[in-house]
């Protein structure tokens, strides 16, 4: 396996199932790409250096976008930064991914947005976003000078993975935000319901001397974000949501034109609060896992539209923090590399169509949240996708990882389709043939 | 059936027959102390290490006699610092207990499931004193102990724990062995210190204390767990023993042979009237004297073996 970037002048993608749910495209067609972007075929110039890759029985999907990712370190570190999470977002079909501030330095201000996004410019083999902090140190107490950070790179606004618990600054930050077009992400979580959650409050916890990180934590945030948008008519996305309650509330949101969006996770989709009954904080997510009731209530809102997205929450921790005992091993798991084949594991034998709804969850939904070009292959658009193999199964592991972190849920799993190629601009940065 | 654990990490995990195996034991112990004959069943040689990192003296001072009462060596390692912030890892103290040699721990931590931790980290005994809310099957095994003791056997009886549940592994250690043996539990307390959940695991829940003292054959009192708690779970101290605190009035609803326990160390005036607490019904100073003798047994049955620490 290696990331490699090689000069193409143009390609001709050949008989790949191409998958393209902006376009609504769904069959087997040729693509071609000139330069960085997609081509008519009538466009491309007599005599020129075509190359052609065959790509019968693979599919084409526009490259991923992720709505949240921690990079950890602008540069060097041991646990991540821009450079390895980049590598790692290639490795899972993502061509562009949002960071989020909690990074060292911290995004909270100009300076340190411009150097991060210097360092990434130089660094990073996909498109890495920045977003900026709503508030300094996302401390919730003052608001960051988002026009400045604006000027400086930041595309977002977040305090993820805390929550602004104060609610006239959330209000404030919202409504200034708002002003310069940013989309605000909001993790709901109601702080003071949730002081030292370590997991999701069910009878599992209860018996295990767990929990304190209810529904109602969550809920309670959601509900905040739904009444702020409506009020002051501005969007909001809601991001990782794990409770039943939350996507219910979602839903009668959007039934009333509430201009809300929301994500959710691989690991809530795929796992339960069953898989922490050994004290395992490989399992420790943040939000934390809930019950099937949830899982399921987050399945059937992804497939009727409740939920929009789906992000990796990609959450890289060194193993020795997470080797630990259950409440003081740090929340998070790494994601990047396994979010697609989990998702479409999971919904393989029960979807009809599952390419095309990952296709929506993982990259044009996403892209449309974060008003940034991608998610779409259609004449024009840059060429940044990914070229899978849904027919091979694999076993993630540790060794396979661009990650300089292991704490992946996934890994020792069989997960099924393997990402085979991605593209950025028409190149090739992610080569697993 | 036989005993063939090394570790004690609950009693969740137990079946009855291996709680009876353990009971019989103590029993037997009992019997050496009280004729202070040195048992013959002992583990001379053996060291064990008591690793407390939370406060503790009663349950470590119960373990320390325990141990020598079997002529085993026995140190003490109390220590608060349990975070990462704080220093070494517990994965890094367990390797060097076990470097120094130590052929059983007895772990007393403020994690939940930490000693299922030590468990998988190093191959060496280990026996739960107390993890975080979870389990404290030495408490639970001598309360039980002590119960049979004055009821006989428990299939049926009526055991009501009060108190600050949602906080207690004694509680939930309880539950587990008293289910197992037959028991009808009924837990009680305040609304936020005892959730409904807890009858998905077996108990019945209550908030009415006077409804639940008219059928107990014991109750087993429990203190506030100031140091678990991390915000206000009822209002104050002096509601709370208004409310739910085991006064003379609503210790005349008890039935004249119920017996009171309590774990220690007992509030006097709040969870219990001072005077309930040295009554003839009150068991609390035998449950002392018994744990002693159910420790030996559960450190025979988990440290007897030939030493694997060369």
């Amino acid at each position: 396996m290696q990331t490699t970037r090689l000069a193409v002048n143009n390609l001709h993608l050949k008989n790949g199932h191409v998958v393209d749910p902006a376009n609504n495209i769904n069959g087997v067609r040729d693509l071609w790409i000139q330069g960085s972007r997609f081509i008519e075929k009538d466009e491309v110039k007599e005599g020129s250096n075509l190359e052609v890759i065959d790509l019968t029985g693979r599919m084409i999907l526009p490259g991923f976008v992720d709505l949240r990712c921690h990079p950890r370190n602008v540069t060097g570190g041991s646990t991540e930064n821009i450079c390895s999470i980049s590598k790692t977002a290639a490795q899972g079909g993502y061509t562009s991914i949002l960071g989020m501030p909690n990074i060292s330095p911290f995004i909270d201000n100009p300076g340190d947005a411009r150097y991060a996004t210097e360092c990434a410019e130089r660094d990073a083999v996909v498109k890495f976003h920045l977003a900026g902090a709503l508030t300094e140190k996302s401390e919730g107490n003052k608001l960051s000078p988002i026009g400045s950070l604006k000027e400086s790179g930041i595309i977002a606004v977040t305090d993820c993975p805390y929550s602004t618990q104060n609610n006239e600054i959330f209000v404030k930050g919202v409504e200034y935000a708002a002003m310069f077009n940013l989309p605000v992400i909001d993790f709901p979580r109601e702080l003071s319901l949730s002081k030292h959650g370590t997991a999701h409050d069910s009878a599992i916890a209860l018996a295990m001397g767990l929990g304190g990180y209810p529904r109602m934590a969550e809920e309670m945030f959601v509900q905040r974000s739904i009444t702020v948008s409506r009020n002051l008519d501005v969007p909001i996305h809601l991001s990782s949501i794990s409770s039943k309650g939350s996507v219910e509330l979602i839903h009668d949101a959007k039934s009333k034109g509430i201009r809300i969006t929301a994500d959710t996770t691989p690991h809530h989709i795929f796992f339960d609060d069953r898989m922490i009954k050994d004290y395992d904080a490989n399992f420790k997510t943040h939000p934390p896992l809930r019950e099937e009731c949830d899982q399921k209530a987050l399945l059937s809102g992804l497939k009727e539209g409740t939920i929009d997205a789906i992000c990796t929450a990609h959450e890289p921790h060194q193993n020795y923090l997470k080797q630990a005992e259950y409440d003081v091993a740090p929340a998070g798991v790494t994601s990047l590399d396994t979010c697609f084949s989990a998702i479409f594991t999971r919904f393989f034998a029960e979807t009809k169509n599952i390419a095309f709804e990952c296709a929506k969850w993982l990259s044009y939904n996403p892209a449309k949240i974060l008003k940034i070009e991608g998610g779409n292959l259609g004449t024009g658009m840059c060429a940044d996708f990914v070229v899978i193999n849904s027919n091979q199964k694999m076993i993630y592991t540790q060794n396979n990882t661009s990650s300089l972190a292991s704490n992946n849920p996934f890994y020792g799993k069989d997960l099924r389709s393997i990402i085979e190629k991605t593209f950025v601009n028409g190149k090739v940065i992610f080569d697993n043939v | 059936m036989s005993w063939s654990r090394t570790s004690l990490l609950g009693l969740e995990e137990l079946t009855a027959e291996e709680i009876k195996i353990i009971l019989e034991l103590a029993l037997e112990f009992k019997k050496n102390l009280q004729n202070k004959v040195l048992p013959t069943k002992n583990l001379k040689g053996k060291r064990i290490v008591n690793l407390f990192m939370e406060p503790s003296t009663r349950t470590r001072v119960a373990f320390e006699i325990a141990a020598k009462s079997l002529s085993a060596d026995v140190i003490s390692i109390a220590s608060q610092s349990s975070s990462l912030t704080k220093g070494e890892t517990l994965k890094d103290t367990a390797n060097n207990i076990q470097a120094l040699g130590a052929d059983a721990i007895v772990i007393r931590h403020p994690s939940a499931g930490s000693p299922l931790f030590l468990s998988k980290t190093i191959p060496v005994p280990i026996i739960n004193a107390g993890d975080g809310s979870h389990e404290h099957p030495s408490q639970a095994l001598l309360d039980i102990f002590t119960l049979q003791q004055k009821l006989g056997p428990l299939d049926n009886k009526n055991i009501t724990i009060l108190g600050d549940i949602l906080f207690s592994r004694v509680a939930r250690s309880n539950l587990w062995g008293l289910k197992k043996l037959g028991a009808n539990v009924t837990l009680v307390g305040p609304s936020t210190l005892v959730p409904r959940e807890f009858e998905k695991l077996g108990a019945i829940v209550s908030h009415d204390v006077d409804k639940s003292l008219k059928h107990a054959d014991a109750i087993m009192l429990l203190r506030i767990q100031h140091e678990r708690q991390s915000t206000s779970h009822f209002p104050s101290l002096e509601e709370y023993t208004k409310i739910f605190g085991l006064n003379n009035d609503r210790a005349k609803l008890l039935k004249p042979n119920a017996i009171i326990l309590h774990p220690g160390p007992i509030n006097r005036g709040v969870e219990i009237e001072s005077s309930i607490a040295d009554s003839k019904n009150s068991v609390i100073l035998q449950q002392v004297t018994n744990g002693i003798a159910v420790r030996m047994a559960i450190l025979y049955l988990c440290a007897n073996y030939p030493s694997r620490c060369e």
